[in-house]
């Protein structure tokens, strides 16, 4: 009976330390920190980061380099793929040649880039409105900034496929419903591109008013250049001409006096620049991925891939004693401003010197600046307002051809400014979609040989997949 | 009572005892006399007892009446009671031929095999040692059904294993390995040698108890412990050569000239620009230098040699082993090189009679010399045209005509030095506490931890001006100032985990026929690891100088990186039940509370179970008299989990996904943001599977095996889920897939002596397994491609209704009358286009199968395995990724289509890379010659010093059939990446060794 009685207090001992340790331990001994950081950290001292991480969309290989230089350049009578045979850059070779699918990577990359990149300006715009705590005037500059930027990546959507889905909100696994995945009118989407202005004008500081060291930030000018923008496609020719005088009245920009300089390293955000991607070379590295090296030389001495080659047609466009011409194509045997030597060799006879970058590494994230907007382009908007509703067409656009070291011109139509705005805008990512506002796309790449269809090649086809994966509910453009 | 009482109390009883008491000696031997040493000789009913002696002697104090029960492992218990006037006992023990009599390890624990309910398959380590490989997972291999295994002869590298097939997608796919109790991601510091058995468990009854690591399978590995008796030492050596087993013909010189001028041709004639038809300027010029045989130029016969020593011994109190062992390896591949050395201290102590402490201590020390094994790529490819070296001592440079660089290079490590360290100790000391008679209780701490250490120093400079004879110094880096000539990367990296074990044992039979076998308890983990790499540039080239970081650069040029990972923890309460009713009726449960660190709030804690069932048919009267010693039936069915899953939180993205450059001088200012979103219950993968098994043993134990049947399906695999783009977020991991193996698992084995010199055992086994992604619940399941071979083409692709692996490809019809692959139009849409590819077999195999045979006559010993795989698919991919003027293969050579010799099986020459094609894809079945070993064991008489001495020689995979044409069928990887494909890929090698052990 002993024998059993301590056995008892032995089990009894035992389970009672056993349950001890169970209680108390496991769940305090599981719960750990995570040592990255997660959502949490996102509070309102992180807010100009949310912000700065929407700029840094516009660094992606998806929004700035192959795909996005294809569509606007490649496919226009600016450019020829470039490179050498055996190199398509995937399917560079069927948008030189018009020969465009829905399943094209390039349709594809541009869509999820900027549906990306309009991710990020939702999750800053979301949160930092959320915030209460923080000084109201960076608030307000900050959710300006955002929808500046998202404003450009709808801008450029609504060019490329017409009315996309607008969205304005995170999104989980949960959210996905018909509503969310339904395109948006071309004019819906329009719409709310100029609400997203209209805001950011009014919360936006002039590039003046900001301290120097966030020199590169949007800018109340550059807001009402994208909108004057956004207004010409619209053909609203008022309001673009209201906007365009506003900023020459501003007195915040002017132009470069030497045409060639404005691509250089030193000229990086200087009078003209409105509004350009700030590319920094240096390591840590943080630039446009590989934007001049896609557009780079190729073959002997060369550092590229020797992509989006001007077109015979372009060099001919130009007049004799134009600037432009040497400023904007580097010709083979040339030896460029800094010394670099194009061979005599390369396998193509022009190369884009607007994607040059003088940082003579081998690097694939140059320092170069892709410069998105700047004051000759609202000159030239202003001309063409004014050759549209009346007004001074020839100040303007005689300021530009001065530059450009021509003879001012009397002409006054719009198809003069068009003509002057091919020259001066080449190779900024322009072309193919000026072309189709004007209306003359077919007219004009037909004369060379371009297969544009009316009807169809306005807009680029919305990529196979994501009609797929949306369960039919993402609809086709016409022709496609 | 008070303390008197009870003190008195305990002199009468002792008194009492002692009265009745008188000393009992005797001798235990074997059936041919032998005295056995440490056989249990114990009191039945008391916690009495002693251990025989050396010469088999014991002595006990034991009443009349009391019966003695002595047992020794391999032995049938015997009893014999005590009676009044004998005092010596002379007991025979009886061999104990019943092979289900054995104890197999299992999760916390042992348990007799007779009346197990679970599949275990378990391996002696003297099997093992046979093999003469150095990993044992490689040993393993066609050693149990079951259990594939992926092997790889490369110096240091561990083999694949793969339990009843391959259960998931993006959790992890290993099994886990218990070492003593150490649970841990591989065995590749155990020496072999040190191995007393590796039990694998397969089914849910047996895995359950691993609960949340369960789902993959489990490896245990005992190590040696010291045997009582006389100290026994011994001494084992082996050497061997090894070289590729398999070799893969390539074009010479001359044929390389005239294929590459065919395929330049061809380009000419097809570029539409008929002004260029003639220009020959290109053509490579028909008689050539040299003549290299690429591979022969980077290979070498590798080398292997090994030593072992060992000390086993102990009395009542102590029992020790230790053991040292050196294994040293010159790879085939130049300057690929291998060793390793290997430390164990395993002691047991019996502090009292009820308390016993042991230590299992084991260290690795290894040092390897990397080499890039995309080098077998470029000797298959390079030209043979290109000298290796030109007469000068210069490198051979084929700039002029491909991009391929000369292996040579890296193989002399002309321009680089490359050196790992690691040192790994692993220990579990352990506390076993025998409460009552019935009930012990263990505790158990045990530690791993591993320190890496990977130097890596490159001339860059001069590498540079090898690859390309033009180029110069002052073109180096783009000819920038202060340029980075030399540069040295270190690299430390530390992982460390450690256990404490708590559980009681409970074993109890109750009214002669109820029999049960408890175990509880509670255990806790933890796991971390950490890394710090540092890189200075311009370090001095001496070889002496060059792995000093403070010889480089001191400037901004140097860079640094370091994390640790979050901590990894479990805590988790662990039970078993068996129960059988006279060993014919069994019944078992068991089961694991998981709690785990690495899920989010309220998805931490993870329940586990399995129950299983048994009928040991032969214990039935109506079955007793048959043929069958033993035939046992069995069931089980279960859950276990995987919490092997990618981590599932939402990551702030930073750094340069979020920074962005502002101000005049592009001052870096930082960003975060969200790109991601999760699936916030996501946790670990729960595995469902179900058993029937039968074991049998018949005509006097000599024939015996098992048949096993298993479903086991993932019901929750991780899969990618890839939202509509307009979303904005990267694909995420979201449990919605079910992948589902089904197999069939045979084993036989026969054993049986003829005379008294001869002796034999035949034995097989054969593993059939079906693998699909049966079912998926998302429409947003992102169809991942994989198994991408550097040329811009994939060739694997996830699927539902797909076996896991699959090769998802383009098919050629045939060549058509210009030369040119036809690819067959499968959506009928008249062009060729990624509509046309379709799914082929994977590479995982659906059987696989081997056969052993052993010998024994008079003092020669003979064994031999074969190994056997079948019913998968290999990429032939560094044939399929060939770019303009690399060397083709003979064969292609030989039988390309030309105008005059038109071929339906081989296209004419041509430089452009092929998409990826069913051209490119092989059958994998191969039956390959393991193991063959032919031993002579001196006669004892003639020994004088030594109480042992075996002489052997052995061949290791001497001989293989295989349908692939490549250099090997075992290609182990991610099923993603490249498993099953042929690139950058270890050839198999043959080794051929004589070895020598010796005891004394």
């Amino acid at each position: 009976m002993k024998y059993s009685e301590s056995k008892t207090v032995w089990i009894m001992l035992l389970l009672a330390i056993s349950v001890n340790l169970l209680q108390s331990c496991s769940k305090d001994f599981i719960d750990v920190e995570s040592n990255q950081e997660t959502e949490s950290a996102l509070t309102s001292d992180r807010a100009p980061e949310l912000v700065n991480a929407v700029y840094n969309s516009l660094l992606a290989w998806e929004v700035s380099s192959f795909a996005w230089t294809g569509l606007t350049s490649i496919a226009s009578d600016d450019a020829d793929k470039g490179s050498i045979l055996s190199d398509t850059g995937v399917d560079k070779h069927l948008l030189d040649a018009l020969d465009i699918s829905p399943t094209l990577l390039s349709v594809a990359d541009v869509w999820r880039g900027h549906f990306d990149a309009i991710q990020r300006a939702n999750q800053a715009l979301n949160r930092i409105e959320q915030f209460d705590d923080m000084d109201e005037e960076l608030q307000s500059r900050l959710l300006g900034e955002a929808k500046f930027l998202r404003a450009l990546f709808y801008f450029r959507l609504v060019q490329t496929y017409g009315g996309v889905p607008v969205i304005t909100s995170i999104n989980s696994l949960d959210d996905i419903n018909e509503d969310l995945l339904t395109r948006a009118t071309t004019e819906e989407t329009y719409a709310f591109i100029e609400q997203d202005l209209i805001e950011a004008i009014e919360s936006l500081p002039e590039k003046s008013e900001y301290p120097t060291s966030e020199l590169g930030r949007a800018t109340k000018g550059a807001a009402k250049a994208l909108l004057a923008k956004v207004s010409m496609y619209q053909e609203k020719w008022e309001q673009v001409k209201i906007l365009t005088n506003e900023i020459i009245a501003s007195g915040e920009y002017g132009l470069t006096p030497n045409y060639e300089d404005i691509w250089k390293e030193s000229s990086e955000n200087n009078i003209e620049s409105i509004f350009e991607i700030q590319s920094r070379g240096e390591d840590p590295a943080a630039g446009v991925d590989k934007y001049s090296t896609i557009q780079g030389a190729r073959g002997e001495g060369g550092w590229g891939w020797g992509f989006n080659t001007p077109s015979q047609d372009l060099d001919n466009a130009y007049e004799n004693g134009d600037t432009r011409r040497q400023a904007t194509i580097m010709f083979a045997g040339e030896t460029l401003y800094d010394g670099r030597v194009i061979s005599i060799n390369a396998p193509n006879p022009r190369y884009n010197q607007k994607a040059y970058s003088s940082a003579l590494t081998e690097a694939e994230i140059t320092g170069k600046n892709v410069r998105l907007l700047r004051y000759a382009e609202v000159l030239l908007m202003n001309a063409e307002a004014a050759a549209v509703i009346g007004g001074d067409v020839s100040t303007p656009l005689n300021q530009i051809r001065q530059r450009a070291g021509l003879e001012p011109t009397t002409a006054t139509s719009q198809l003069a400014v068009w003509e002057e705005r091919r020259l001066e805008m080449a190779f900024e990512h322009d072309r193919y979609f000026d072309l189709v506002r004007q209306g003359r796309a077919s007219t004009v790449l037909n004369s060379k040989g371009i297969p544009f269809q009316t009807g169809k090649h306005e807009l680029f086809p919305i990529p196979q997949e994501q009609i797929d994966l949306s369960g039919g509910v993402l609809t086709q453009n016409p022709g496609y | 009572m008070n303390f008197k009482h009870t003190f008195l109390l305990v002199v009468l009883l002792v008194t009492q005892i002692i009265w009745s008491q008188s000393t009992r000696n005797g001798v235990i031997t074997s059936e041919n006399g032998t005295p056995i040493p440490g056989a249990s000789v114990t009191i039945e009913n008391t916690a009495r007892g002693v251990q025989t002696d050396f010469d088999g002697q014991f002595s006990i104090e034991a009443s009349n009446g009391d019966v003695l029960v002595i047992r020794y492992l391999g032995f049938t218990e015997e009893k014999v009671t005590v009676n009044a006037n004998q005092t010596t006992y002379n007991i025979i023990l009886q061999e104990d031929v019943n092979q289900l009599n054995e104890v197999v390890v299992v999760g916390y624990g042992t348990q007799r095999k007779e009346v197990l309910t679970s599949s275990v398959a378990q391996i002696r380590g003297d099997e093992l040692v046979e093999e003469s490989v150095l990993n044992a997972t490689q040993a393993l291999q066609g050693k149990a059904a079951g259990v594939q295994v992926i092997a790889s002869d490369a110096p240091g590298q561990a083999s694949r294993v793969v339990i009843r097939g391959l259960g998931t997608v993006q959790g992890g796919r290993d099994p886990l390995y218990v070492i003593d109790g150490v649970l841990t991601d591989n065995i590749n510091n155990i020496n072999i040698a040190d191995i007393e058995s590796i039990n694998i468990l397969k089914d849910a009854a047996s895995l359950a108890i691993y609960g949340n690591r369960g789902a993959n399978g489990v490896i245990i590995v005992t190590t040696k412990k010291g045997k009582t008796g006389k100290l026994q030492v011994k001494f084992n050596t082996y050497t061997g050569v090894r070289d590729i087993l398999r070799t893969v013909d390539m074009a010479n010189a001359e044929q390389f000239v005239i294929y590459s001028n065919e395929a330049a041709l061809r380009d000419l004639l097809n570029d539409n620009d008929p002004t260029n038809d003639n220009d020959f300027s290109n053509f490579l010029p028909t008689n050539q230098q040299y003549d290299t045989n690429w591979l022969d130029e980077i290979t070498r016969i590798g080398l292997i040699r090994d030593y072992y020593l060992s000390l086993s011994g102990g009395d009542e109190k102590i029992n020790a082993f230790f053991s040292v062992g050196f294994n040293e390896e010159e790879g085939i591949l130049l300057n690929n090189d291998f060793n390793r050395l290997t430390v164990r201290s395993n002691v047991d102590y019996k502090i009292t009679e009820k308390l016993n402490f042991s230590h299992k201590v084991g260290v690795q020390l290894a040092t390897g010399s990397p080499q890039s094994f995309g080098l077998f790529t470029s000797a298959y490819k390079q030209a043979p045209i290109i000298p290796a070296r030109l007469d000068d001592g210069t490198f051979g440079s084929s700039i002029a005509i491909n991009n391929v660089a000369n292996p040579l290079i890296d193989a002399t490590n002309a321009f680089k030095r490359e050196k790992n360290k690691f040192f790994k100790v692993q220990g579990a000391f352990q506390l076993d506490y025998e409460v009552f008679d019935d009930l012990t209780f263990t505790s158990r701490f045990s530690i791993e931890t591993e320190y890496g250490r990977f130097y890596n120093f490159r001339n860059r400079l001069g590498r540079f001006l090898a690859d390309n004879p033009s180029n110069t110094e002052s073109s180096f880096e783009g000819g920038i100032e202060n340029p980075s000539k030399t540069r040295l990367t270190i690299t430390h990296t530390n992982t460390y985990r450690w256990f404490i074990d708590n559980y009681f044992t409970y074993k109890k039979t109750f009214f002669d026929k109820h029999n049960i076998d408890v175990t509880l308890g509670i255990t806790a983990e933890e796991n971390q690891s950490e890394f710090l790499s540092a890189t200075r540039n311009n370090v001095p080239l001496d070889s002496n100088l060059n792995f000093n970081l403070n010889n480089g650069d001191q400037n901004d040029t140097q860079s640094n990186s370091g994390a640790i990972s979050v901590t990894d923890r479990l805590y988790s309460y662990l039970a078993r039940l068996n129960y059988n009713y006279d060993g014919k009726y069994l019944l078992g449960g068991s089961f694991r509370r998981d709690g785990s660190s690495r899920f989010q709030d309220g998805s931490q804690f993870g329940n586990f179970y399995a129950l299983s069932t048994g009928w040991v048919v032969t214990e039935e009267d109506f079955f007793s008299d048959t043929a069958f010693d033993i035939l046992k039936l069995r069931a089980s069915f279960g859950q276990l989990g995987n919490q092997n899953v990618p981590f599932n939180i939402i990551t702030a993205t930073t750094g340069s996904g979020g920074f962005y450059a502002f101000g005049p001088n592009q001052e870096l200012q930082q960003g975060i943001t969200i790109t991601g979103t999760v699936q916030e219950d996501l946790s670990w993968e729960v595995t469902e599977e179900t058993n029937i098994g039968l074991e049998y043993t018949l005509l006097d134990y000599r024939l015996s095996g098992e048949i096993e049947v298993y479903k086991r399906v993932n019901t929750n695999a991780i899969l990618e889920i890839e939202l509509p783009d307009v979303i904005g977020f990267d694909p995420f991991n979201s449990a919605v897939g079910e992948v589902e193996n089904k197999g069939i698992e045979f084993s036989l084995n026969w054993s049986d002596k003829i005379g008294e010199d001869f002796s034999y055992s035949i034995g097989g086994n054969f593993s059939f397994n079906e693998n699909k992604i049966s079912k998926v619940t998302n429409p947003f399941f992102n169809e991942q491609l994989g198994g991408f071979i550097n040329n811009g083409e994939y060739t694997k692709k996830i699927t539902v209704g797909q076996s896991l692996g699959s090769f998802f490809l383009y098919e050629v019809e045939g060549i058509d009358e210009s030369g040119d692959f036809v690819y067959r139009d499968n959506n009928n849409n008249g062009i060729v286009d990624e509509g046309d590819r379709k799914f082929f077999d994977s590479y995982l195999p659906k059987y696989y199968t081997s056969l052993n045979l052993s010998m024994n006559y008079k003092n020669f010993d003979f064994s031999t395995d074969l190994f056997g795989s079948f019913g998968n698919q290999i990429y032939n991919g560094k044939k399929a990724q060939r770019f303009g003027n690399e060397n083709i293969e003979l064969s292609t050579f030989n039988n390309r289509y030309t105008s005059g010799q038109p071929s339906n099986t081989t296209p004419r020459a041509f430089n452009d890379v092929p998409i990826s094609s069913d051209y490119y894809l092989e059958s994998g079945d191969f039956i390959r010659v393991n193991n063959v070993t032919l031993g002579y064991t001196l006669p004892e008489k003639t020994l004088k010093y030594f109480t042992k001495m075996r002489i052997y020689a052995s061949a290791r995979n001497p001989l293989i059939w295989q349908r692939f044409s490549g250099f090997t069928p075992e290609l182990p990887g991610d099923p993603l990446g490249g498993a099953g494909i042929e690139l950058d890929a270890y050839p198999t090698l043959s080794s051929f060794y004589i070895g020598l052990n010796t005891s004394f």
